[in-house]
């Protein structure tokens, strides 16, 4: 079986930017690569300034890189405008003719996309019940709040049934409620066979919905993985609760070192910095008269293993 | 076909009908044509041609205004919002956002030029109890429109590349130097030094020129009564306005949205 044409291919983008007196041009993304496969959910991640945005404006044509390509369905971007009726983007706080109401704006939008009347009208009707704008549909866009202007932007990137769905920060301005309706929509755009790439700063929002992560940091990609994988099989503590509990000092008298015992309230909690050390611990405290009520492994969250590659980032930026 | 240029086109005229400054701009231009009855008694000569006279000079006037200071934001305002994301990224080639733009204007010139014609024509019918009628109103009221849509395409060309200020500088100059190039090239053959010649010649061509567009004193003598008078006119005003608007394509095609 061939494998499958990926949906993005981003090989070696570079772009800067002329800043200052001298327009000196700086780097913002250098010889970034990645790809996104079929109906996969992939999160791009990256401190503020990191080039999501710039990424994301040069995947819709409308930033040009320095140097290297983006194909998207296996065809150079921009090439034909026909490659953008397979796509639908949202851009960072997306901003809309203020003069029009949602409604006669989602209507614009299917025109644009090429679509028939009735259609517009059934998506549209269909859109503004999905995405929570139910309601506000002949409200002029002025008097939309922030919010429901994020939700406008993921209704119009919607509305054409693209095969592609590219989100710039979708969940940024949104009430708890909001985002999982979000979130709820793009676990329903991967069941629908749909391929979404999106950048956040919610890492949890990352964890709980993608395949893949891309992590990038001064436009340098830093990790690109699943998401188990990044998060690793790797096990950071394992916490074993004892109660009842002899008194501390007899657990030290065992062999466990006194900086990983703490008391909470008639528990005694040990923090084993392994699992073969947790069983050990556990041999030693039932030894010594311990019961052992709870005993669970600390992962990691996908928010540490992001804020120690950012850091381990920065560090050899300075170096 | 063209839908993407066809929707935007009619968007940008529903933008512009609903912007109230335009309505400001109209109800101060339809004072001033209801003025002119006032004005006229104050003066000497046919009063009724004064009327004329006046009229189309006001709605020359407002209506280079509505379309110099729309022009200039028609394609700035929309980067500046960054609405141009969302279109841009639909199936929508530059060029026919470019066009669409420029067109959409273009309509809302026409139906408020035509607006104030008519307005013009029944004051001045009024004024003349209904006796007689002056036609060529109608002739130079489109001379004018030409003109604003050629003005509309260089705003449009410059706000592609330059901010709304320099846009307005830029257009508005062309608009003043546009009404006078005939002279600049007579001045410049006057002056005995071939670089001037040179310079008058370059601008006489480069620019456009504006007076070709005028029917506002032919009107007045009651002698712009065909409407054969228009179409040198317009195939001048659609082949500059066709150049304009390829370079603006071309430039707004190219552009990196940062
Ligand atoms: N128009 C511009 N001119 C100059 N520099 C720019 C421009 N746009 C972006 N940059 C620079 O490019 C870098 C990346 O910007 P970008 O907007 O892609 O970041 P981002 O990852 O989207 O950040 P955020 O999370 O804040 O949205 C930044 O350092 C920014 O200063
Ligand atoms: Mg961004």
């Amino acid at each position: 079986m061939t494998p499958p044409v990926p949906v993005i291919t981003v090989e070696n983008l570079s772009k800067s930017y002329p800043m200052g007196f001298w327009r000196k041009r700086v780097p913002v993304l250098s010889g970034l690569s990645f790809t996104v496969l079929p109906n996969e959910i992939v999160g791009f991640l990256g401190p503020n300034g990191a080039g999501k945005t710039t990424t994301i404006k040069i995947l819709n044509h409308l930033a040009f890189p320095d140097s290297g390509r983006v194909t998207l369905f296996g065809e150079e971007a921009g090439k034909s405008p026909n490659l953008r009726r397979r796509i639908g983007f949202m851009p960072e706080q997306p901003y809309f003719y203020e003069y029009l109401t949602g409604r006669e704006f989602l209507a614009l939008c299917g025109r644009l996309c090429g679509m028939e009347r009735d259609a517009i009208v059934a998506r549209s009707r269909e859109m503004f019940d999905r995405i929570g704008l139910a309601g506000a549909e002949d409200k002029a866009i002025r008097k939309y709040s922030k919010g429901m202007m994020q939700r406008l932007g993921l209704a119009q990137a919607l509305l054409h049934d693209p095969e592609l769905v590219i989100l710039d920060e979708p969940m940024s301005g949104l009430d708890p409620m909001g985002r999982m309706e979000i979130r709820n929509v793009i676990r329903d755009l991967r069941a629908a066979g749909k391929t979404v790439f999106f950048s956040s700063h919610i890492v949890s929002d990352v964890e709980a919905l993608c395949d893949r992560v891309i992590m990038i940091l001064k436009g340098e990609k830093v990790a690109e993985d699943t998401v188990g994988e990044l998060m690793g099989c790797e096990i950071l503590y394992v916490e074993i609760v004892l109660s009842p509990s002899p008194p501390p000092a007899v657990l030290f008298g065992c062999g466990i070192p006194p900086e990983a015992v703490s008391v909470q309230g008639s528990a005694v909690v040990l923090r084993a910095p392994d699992v073969d050390e947790a069983n050990r611990w556990v041999d030693l405290s039932r030894a010594a008269g311990a019961r052992v009520c709870s005993l669970t492994p600390a992962k990691r969250h996908l928010e540490d293993v992001y804020v120690a590659r950012v850091e381990a980032g920065r560090r050899d930026g300075n170096r | 076909m063209l839908t993407g240029m066809l929707s935007v086109a009619a968007n940008t005229f529903r933008e512009t009908i609903r912007n109230k400054i335009l309505y400001a701009i109209l109800a101060f231009a339809l004072f001033v044509i209801g003025m002119t009855t006032f004005l006229a008694n104050l003066s000497f000569g046919d009063l009724a041609r004064v009327v004329v006279d006046l009229g189309l000079a006001s709605i020359h006037l407002f209506g280079v205004v509505m379309a110099v200071f729309i022009g200039i934001t028609l394609v700035s305002q929309e980067i500046d919002r960054k609405t141009v994301y969302i279109i841009l990224s639909k199936p929508v080639p530059r060029w026919e956002f470019v066009l669409g733009k420029a067109l959409g204007l273009c309509a809302t010139l026409g139906l408020i030029t035509f607006f104030m014609a008519v307005v013009l024509y029944l004051v001045h019918a009024g004024y003349r109890y209904g006796q007689t009628t002056e036609p060529g109103i109608f002739v130079a009221a489109a001379g004018i429109y030409m003109e604003l849509v050629l003005l509309t395409c260089l705003a449009s060309f410059f706000s592609t590349f330059t901010t709304p200020v320099l846009s307005a500088i830029f257009t508005l100059s062309m608009f003043l130097i546009g009404h006078i190039t005939r002279e600049l090239l007579f001045f410049g053959g006057k002056s005995g030094s071939p670089a001037a010649a040179w310079l008058g010649k370059a601008i006489y061509y480069l620019l456009p020129n504006l007076e070709i567009f005028n029917f506002k004193n032919v009107a007045v003598y009651g002698l712009a009564r065909s409407a054969s008078l228009l179409l040198l006119p317009l195939a001048y005003m659609l082949s500059y306005c066709a150049a304009v608007l390829l370079l603006a394509c071309v430039i707004f095609s190219r552009k990196d949205f940062k």
